[in-house]
């Protein structure tokens, strides 16, 4: 143990001992260089690499240090190699000779070769780099730089079967080039060094400190945003589109086809609608005199809005009737008579027209053998349009297929009908609704829209006592009712109906008017106080007169036309407002509740004609007038005189007592009079 | 046929429209009411817009698409009606404001 711990002694003074004499050794060493650095400053590659370092910081870059440690080896084994191998190029061997003197430049300019990089980086965008990789081969070429000097010879000839050395410059368009090795990356990068060498030598210095920055950021996302700029480019250079001529035979295939047809019927409406469309851009704060003219309006119970008129369809034609579609509250259909003058087109016209845009032309044209004689929107089915004929058919048209004719009519056999239909309505709710239509034959059917080859319901009116059939004109049926409705005839008498039950059938006779029964409606208002009992009729004896259900004496005689009256109307949302039109081309408004005398607002064309046909818009703010040359026109009614107060209902109560008192005084009055002048 | 020429007739008859052109997919013009130079200009830089347009609003909503293009300028307004297949062109004049 003793003597053990003695050699130990021992040895770690041997070892003391050892140290000493080399820390003696290097202090002496140290000195030596010192004085040799004094002489010649730049001998060693030591001290060089010491001085450049020192450039470097100076410059603001540290990380320079790094890299420039490295290809000193390079530059080493590069000029070994060069020894050994000769090149093909006068600039590398122009770089061995001055290699011994001028080693400090070269390692500067080592890593230079990513300056170029950018430029060359620009070319490659059109190849498919992925960022990624080069990463990767980047972080490679850093860490195993120094084992390229074993492999440096080979690739070196190799280099040589290559094209310009000018591509081999940047080390990282190799790494990205996939047709690389990731050896390979270092030989070329030691080609660079010499490569570059010279290449370099009039870059300044400031672009060389640059180009390390990119260098040592190869993992940064800088790189990706020069790339995403290059397809760009590249995408900007299309072959111009050639412009090729089609024959005429083309064209008028194109002109023919369905397609063609389908879109040009679909975007001709869509343009006719925005040609008319033009206050898009009109400035309020400039047009001041528009203004005054809207107020000046402003006082007008009834204004005129539009004219609805078409030269080829509707000219020379009597409208026969109209209906608002419930669906688009903005579509009006109308129907025509058969134009005298223009033989060869179709007697009956359906036009629907649009009243949303200021569009001078329908919507849509249909068009049937047979005189039209009244139509309506079939209620539940936004495309289809139903028309009574003269001929006794009912038509169907459907706005979605081009035809302009009708999709389904009726046959022409005893089952149905075989006189003028005046009458068409679709009643019902949804899911259970049925086309009522009525001839002047007093033949009432009642048709399921999908099949219109035969009636599903049929039956005749008959007046009471005597089997002779009603004449009817006009039809009406009672508010909220698919039962009772009333008909007007020509026999100036009017008849309360219903369809089902054991007394199906005319069930009461209203007399009283001297002339046929032109128009009938029921009132159909809701609110606190029912009204539906009540309806009225207009006729040919100048009179509209105003009924209950419930009384066979009508109620009151409104006698203020001098002419015979075509047609009447409640409003749809005053209780106690109705309109008329007459022959002469007048459009009154009446409010009961104002006056029973006088209408309370009347207007009145004087172009000469007769107004034959009105309906309400349903909102109750337009009415739609047509007269008997073809042309409509919408009034706005005031919305001052169009709204109900609340207490309208209740006024117009006391109005109906005091009409009924009337009534009463009336008939003792003739009573009175004896039956000197009986009514008929 | 008659029901097209009545159709561009009725359009061309509105107040202020100085032509009709309608365009096939590929920009070539095949009924056009204007003279060639002009209705070739129109059709050719009108069915690029369109598409572009078209474009536009497919990107934003994919299941969108474009129904009615309006340009209103100074002088005139162009309404394009694109179609599966064609684009009708109207050109209108300012309205004689």
């Amino acid at each position: 143990m003793s003597d053990r711990k003695a050699e130990l002694e021992r040895k770690k003074a041997k070892l003391e001992m050892m140290r000493k004499e080399r820390q003696e050794k290097e202090r002496q060493k140290k000195l030596k260089e010192q004085t040799e650095d004094v002489k010649t400053q730049s001998s060693t590659s030591q001290s060089a690499r010491d001085e450049t370092d020192k450039l470097l910081q100076d410059l603001g870059i540290p990380p320079a240090g790094e890299v420039a440690d490295k290809p000193p080896s390079e530059k080493d084994t590069e000029s070994t190699d060069g020894s050994k191998e000769p090149t093909p190029h006068p600039t590398p061997t122009k770089v061995k000779s001055r290699q011994v003197k001028l080693a400090v430049a070269r390692v500067s300019e080592t890593n230079i070769p990513p300056k170029e990089n950018v430029t060359y980086s620009k070319e490659t965008q059109t190849a498919n780099l992925e960022p990624l990789d080069r990463d990767g081969h980047g972080g490679l070429r850093h860490l195993c730089d120094g084992l390229s000097d074993t492999s440096s010879p080979s690739h070196r000839s190799k280099l040589g079967s290559y094209g310009s050395p000018r591509h081999y410059g940047s080390p990282r368009f190799h790494g990205s080039d996939t047709g690389f090795e990731w050896d390979d990356e270092f030989s070329y990068y030691d080609e660079v060094l010499v490569y570059d060498d010279d290449r370099r030598l009039d870059d300044d210095h400031e672009q060389d400190t640059e180009s390390i920055d990119v260098s040592l950021s190869t993992g940064h996302p800088k790189m990706p945003h020069v790339e995403m700029v290059a397809p760009a480019h590249t995408a900007e250079d299309k072959p111009p589109v050639q412009v090729r001529e089609l024959s005429e035979e083309e064209k008028d295939t194109i002109l023919l086809s369905e397609d063609f047809r389908l879109f040009l019927s679909h975007s001709s409406r869509v343009i006719e609608r925005a040609l008319d469309e033009v206050d898009v851009d009109i400035d309020y704060s400039r047009s001041a005199d528009d203004e005054l003219a809207n107020q000046d309006l402003a006082g007008e119970r009834l204004k005129m809005n539009r004219e609805f008129f078409d030269e080829r369809w509707s000219k020379h034609r009597i409208v026969t009737s109209m209906d608002w579609s419930t669906q688009f509250p903005e579509l009006l259909v109308a129907s025509y008579s058969a134009n005298e003058d223009a033989p060869h087109d179709p007697d009956g016209v359906a036009l629907i027209w649009n009243s949303r845009f200021k569009k001078s032309t329908p919507e849509y044209v249909f068009h049937c053998q047979s005189a039209v004689m009244s139509t309506c929107f079939a209620k539940f089915h936004p495309n289809l349009v139903v028309g009574g004929t003269y001929s006794g058919q009912i038509v169907l048209w459907d706005n979605r297929v081009l035809k302009r004719t009708p999709i389904q009519r009726t046959p022409l056999s005893a089952a149905a009908h075989t006189h003028p239909v005046y009458c068409v309505n679709v009643v019902g709710t949804q899911n259970a609704h049925n086309l009522i239509s009525v001839s002047t034959d007093g033949k009432m059917c009642s048709w399921s829209l999908d099949m219109l080859s035969q009636p599903q319901d049929c039956m005749e009116l008959h007046q009471h006592k005597q089997s002779r059939a009603v004449n009817v004109t006009c039809f009406s049926f009672m508010s909220g009712d698919v039962n009772n409705f009333v008909v007007g005839s020509e026999d100036c008498s009017v008849y309360a109906a219903c369809r089902h039950g054991s007394k199906a059938g005319v069930s009461e006779i209203f007399e009283g008017h001297q002339g046929p029964i032109t128009g009938i409606d029921c009132h159909s208002v809701a609110g606190q106080i029912d009204f539906s009992p009540y309806f009225l009729t207009s006729s040919f004896d100048w009179t509209i007169k105003l009924w209950s259900i419930k009384d066979n004496k009508f109620i009151h005689s409104f006698e203020d036309n001098s002419d015979y009256v075509y047609d009447v109307q409640w409003s749809p949302i005053h209780p106690a407002v109705f309109a008329s039109v007459d022959g002469m081309a007048r459009l009154d408004l009446w409010n009961l509740n104002q006056d029973t005398e006088v209408p309370s607002a009347s207007v009145s064309q004087d172009t000469g004609v007769a107004l034959n046909h009105l309906r309400w818009h349903q909102n109750g703010h337009s009415i739609a007038v047509g007269d008997d040359m073809g042309k409509i026109y919408t009034y706005d009614v005031a919305e001052s005189f169009a709204n109900p107060k609340s207490d309208e209902w209740s006024r117009f109560v006391h109005t109906l007592q005091e009409l009924r008192q009337h009534a009463a005084e009336r008939e003792e009055d003739t009573t009175l009079a004896g039956l000197s002048s009986p009514l008929r | 046929m008659s029901e097209v020429e009545e159709t561009l007739k009725r359009i061309q008859s509105h107040k202020g429209v100085i032509g009709v052109i309608i365009v096939n997919t590929e920009g070539i013009p095949i009924r056009t009411t204007l003279d060639n130079s002009t209705t070739v200009q129109y059709s050719g830089l009108i069915h690029q817009l369109s598409a572009k347009a078209k474009s536009v609003v497919r990107d934003i909503d994919p299941q969108n698409d474009l129904t009615f293009l309006r340009i209103r300028s100074k002088k005139n307004e162009i309404m394009i009606a694109p179609g599966c297949e064609y684009l009708l062109i109207v050109i209108q004049d300012d309205r004689g404001k």
